[in-house]
């Protein structure tokens, strides 16, 4: 049971990142990015790519976590700008239809490229033991990368000028502009931390397994349910309902079935929907 | 200049000067234009004819944060505090992007005391008159060179808002620019150097302040002179 | 005398013919496309039939999205629910053809319809509908992998007791559908000429005046998504006999949903030829590229962006303003919006 939970526990943090990153987007730019799986897919293929070629896992992995924070801008300076000329329910509709556009786009250049590409960084070592329990070491360099993603995240909103910026600008755009803010390179910058977030997930859960070029929607999907249950908007609560989630998924996985638990992790998000919509954390 | 909203123009043809260091306030009655008049002139939204100039430097199609960071501190009527935040938290962003400069932070808490007082609360969970004090104090801690302030009295209790007004005076003597619009005429014309009277989106009068409090116009119309 | 007048004249339809006139010209294109074009193909009349099949979803969906503002992102999830409700009917018990389709029809509508309840009852904006019924259609797609026995899983179910002459890449099958397909063009005409289609223009426009005008939006929402599932339910279901063989690719959020969204905003959202019109074009762009199915992916996606981008309200639409602005009396273009500022 217990090895169950710390699995879980490594999944969850992952599954938080992921929430992060796209409850990032919608509560600054208020955009649904149904691409988002699609970026950390991206990242994973260019960082095997670089692999294939030579370069040393560490140097892939900071050019991958380059590219998909790059991709992201790129996503927002592009498709975005009409986007963001729409306000409210009507910009999130527009952003959900035209990520989702773009969201095919790159699953189709990148399964049509690279129809076998897939990720997976082994890491060499014995089984480490934690509270009683062998745990993988590639586990434990993934738990550990996500936690200092964490930490950074917390540093950059918490303790930087420019991190406060961003969340008066979620608090309250006019307020920001008068200050002196511009909201458009704020949401610039916030897109390319989620890509560079998304790399950060490619890299994470390449170590436990696998990742292949198809995992793209299945990655979107856990990312749409953690965010919702955190409560879209909420940093800390999509973190809080990752490591949950990622717990129930494995406990579930492991003592009930593979398919139940897509369905009870699904069913999670649907009944914050319809009983707590602002879910764990949100306003 | 002349602005508006979806094509209609809800201000036109209007001229406005203020000079450095004097205190200029518009007076109107609600729906006037004085808040359209001061959103075009902080980047809020564009003019439809017209220009907006500081120091001789056009600003006119500039965008609102470009604006806030050429000099100009708009503090609007609805305040657009940042609630979440402590109200320390709020005072800093007022200098974005540089870092807060302690002796200024220290001029705005010598102005308004309260906010020394109340400085780590969430600026959501402020009185009134206390948000009105935070948002000049924000305005203030990026130094501009002209201040803005759109019915600074609003929702403030009279005792209050004399408080208020006194503060801006003393902005004044230090040789802050003040550009006010507001509807308590005599508080108003009480601070200020000269004035302009906007009606139905024009300029019906203008003047010095002695001039304007003297017009028996303005006086029936906002003094309650019969 | 009298008949002089009518020399020359063209007969009479009345404002009710004139009405239906476009579902009557689609109907004949369509029965006459087989002789003309691809009768012989069993290829190619499959293809046609999966537009016809594509387009009866797409009126279904028209109602539910494009007449009442609710994204229901599981037109698959209901289009399975019939296929298998019929078809695990079919092979599980002896009963005919007919009482499939009808147990596949009303499951659909009264999952669609609970769906639009929830939603009502919830308050769910446009987002959140979408999400939980995106949830739905991912979840259902799960419980079919799940229930082996009943399903069977990815390798599917073979639906038993279907008559030849129907199969989805005969001539018989293609008129099957065909004419499923006009059945719901009739319907969906006439439910737009009706209070019922000025209610749901209404809601649409501005839900709040809507209801203060004594239009009772939860109701219609309900009624159409009910609608709307039902036609869904019918055509997949139909669609398990026909093709005799389902699997939950078949109703997949992928396969379905995307085409059908695509392809109804394309043709324009809420118009009555707006499915026929977008299935027809993606049949021949799915022909085209019958290679590669990851650039079909590709394309798929810049469709999206770019009817998404520039052709809000529809391809069809588009073109139609266009034409009105060169050659008729256009309006002039609607003055300019809050000038927001740059930003």
């Amino acid at each position: 049971m217990r090895a169950v939970i710390l699995d879980g526990l490594v999944l969850g943090l992952a599954f938080g990142l992921l929430g992060v990153g796209m409850t990032l987007v919608y509560g600054l730019a208020g955009v649904i990015n149904l691409a988002y799986g699609q970026i950390v897919v991206f990242a994973a293929i260019v960082i095997s790519l670089l692999m294939e070629d030579g370069m040393s896992t560490l140097l892939a992995a900071v050019l991958g976590v380059l590219a998909a924070a790059g991709l992201s801008a790129l996503l927002d300076l592009t498709l975005m700008r009409p986007v963001y000329r729409e306000h409210g329910e009507e910009r999130t509709l527009l952003g959900l239809l035209l990520t989702l556009g773009a969201a095919f786009v790159i699953a189709g250049v990148l399964t049509w490229r690279y129809p076998d590409g897939a990720l997976y960084i082994f890491v060499d070592g014995d089984p480490i033991s934690v509270i009683g329990v062998p745990m993988a070491v590639g586990s434990l360099w993934a738990s550990a990368m996500a936690l200092v993603a964490a930490v950074v995240l917390l540093l950059f909103f918490g303790a930087t000028t420019f991190g406060r910026g961003v969340r008066s600008v979620i608090q309250d755009e006019i307020g920001a502009r008068l200050v002196g803010i511009n909201p458009s390179f704020v949401r610039t910058v916030i897109f390319a931390v989620s890509g560079a977030l998304a790399g950060v997930v490619a890299i994470a859960q390449s170590m436990s397994g696998p990742l292949t070029v198809n995992a793209g929607f299945e990655l979107t999907t856990f990312a749409l349910i953690v965010a919702v249950v955190g409560g879209l908007g909420s940093v800390a609560g999509a973190f809080l309902a990752g490591v949950l989630l990622g717990v129930v998924n494995a406990l579930s996985a492991h003592y009930i079935g593979q398919y139940i638990t897509t369905i009870i992790l699904l069913s999670a998000a649907a009944l914050t929907i319809l009983i707590r919509p602002r879910g764990l954390l949100g306003r | 200049m002349a602005a508006g909203y979806l094509g209609e123009s809800v201000i036109d043809d209007v001229d406005v000067e203020v000079r450095s260091g004097e205190a200029v306030v518009i007076v109107g009655s609600n729906g006037a234009g004085k808040s359209t008049l001061f959103r075009a002139i902080a980047g809020l939204i564009q003019p439809m004819a017209g220009r907006v100039v500081l120091d001789g430097k056009d600003l006119t199609r500039r965008p609102a944060y470009r604006i806030a960071r050429s000099g100009i501190s708009y503090v609007p009527a609805e305040r657009h505090l940042f609630p979440a935040m402590t109200l320390k938290s709020n005072l800093h962003l007022g200098a974005y992007p540089r870092r807060a400069d302690p002796a200024t932070l220290e001029l705005v808490y010598d102005l308004f005391p309260r906010l020394r007082e109340r400085q780590r609360q969430q600026a959501g969970t402020l009185s009134g008159g206390e948000q009105q004090m935070l948002a000049v104090g924000r305005a203030l801690m990026a130094r501009p060179r002209l201040l803005m302030l759109d019915e600074p009295t609003t929702g403030l209790s009279p005792k209050i808002a004399q408080v208020a007004f006194e503060a801006l005076e003393g902005l004044k003597n230090e040789g802050t620019t003040l550009l006010i619009a507001e509807q308590q005429v005599p508080l108003a014309l009480s601070v200020a150097d000269r004035g302009y009277v906007l009606e139905n989106g024009r300029i019906r009068l203008s003047g010095t302040a002695k001039e304007l409090e003297g017009n028996p116009e303005v006086q029936r119309a906002y003094l309650g002179v019969a | 005398m009298s008949t002089v007048e009518n020399v020359g004249t063209l007969p009479r339809l009345g404002r009710l013919g004139w009405a239906f006139l476009p579902v009557a010209v689609a109907a004949a294109v369509l029965a006459l496309l087989p002789p003309i074009w691809f009768g012989d193909s069993p290829f190619t009349t499959s293809l046609a039939v999966q537009a016809l099949v594509f387009a009866s979803y797409g009126v279904g969906f028209n109602l539910i999205f494009g007449s009442t503002n609710q994204l229901f992102l599981c037109v698959g999830a209901l289009a399975g629910v019939g296929g298998y409700g019929a078809g695990i009917l079919a092979n599980e018990t002896s009963l005919p053809m007919l009482a499939g389709v009808v147990v596949g029809t009303l499951s659909a509508a009264l999952v669609g319809g609970l769906l639009s309840w929830i939603a009502v009852r919830r308050s769910l904006g446009i987002i959140f509908t979408g999400i939980v019924t995106l949830v739905f259609s991912l979840g259902f797609a799960n419980l079919l992998l799940g229930q082996r026995d009943l399903t069977g899983s990815e390798t599917g179910l073979i639906v038993e007791g279907v008559p030849d002459r129907l199969g989805d890449d005969t001539v018989g099958g293609y008129y099957l559908f065909a004419g499923l397909l006009v059945a719901f063009l009739i319907i969906f005409r006439v439910l737009q000429l009706s209070h019922i289609g000025w209610a749901f223009r209404a809601l649409r426009d501005d839900e709040v005046a809507a209801e203060l005008a004594g239009v009772d939006v939860a109701r219609y929402r309900i009624y159409a998504a009910t609608v709307g599932s039902a036609m869904i339910g019918l055509t997949g279901a139909l669609l398990a006999y026909s093709a005799g063989f389902i699997s939950p690719a078949t109703y997949s959020f992928d396969r379905v949903d995307v085409r059908v969204l695509v392809m109804v905003a394309f043709g324009g959202l809420g118009t009555l030829l707006g499915p026929l019109i977008g299935a027809g074009v993606f049949a021949i762009v799915d022909e085209q590229l019958t290679a590669s199915l990851e650039l079909r992916e590709v394309l798929y996606g810049v469709f999206v962006i770019a009817i998404f981008l520039f052709f809000r309200r529809g391809v069809v639409q588009a073109i139609v303003s266009l034409y009105e602005r060169v050659f008729g009396a256009g309006e002039p273009p609607k003055p300019p919006a809050l000038q927001a500022s740059r930003e």
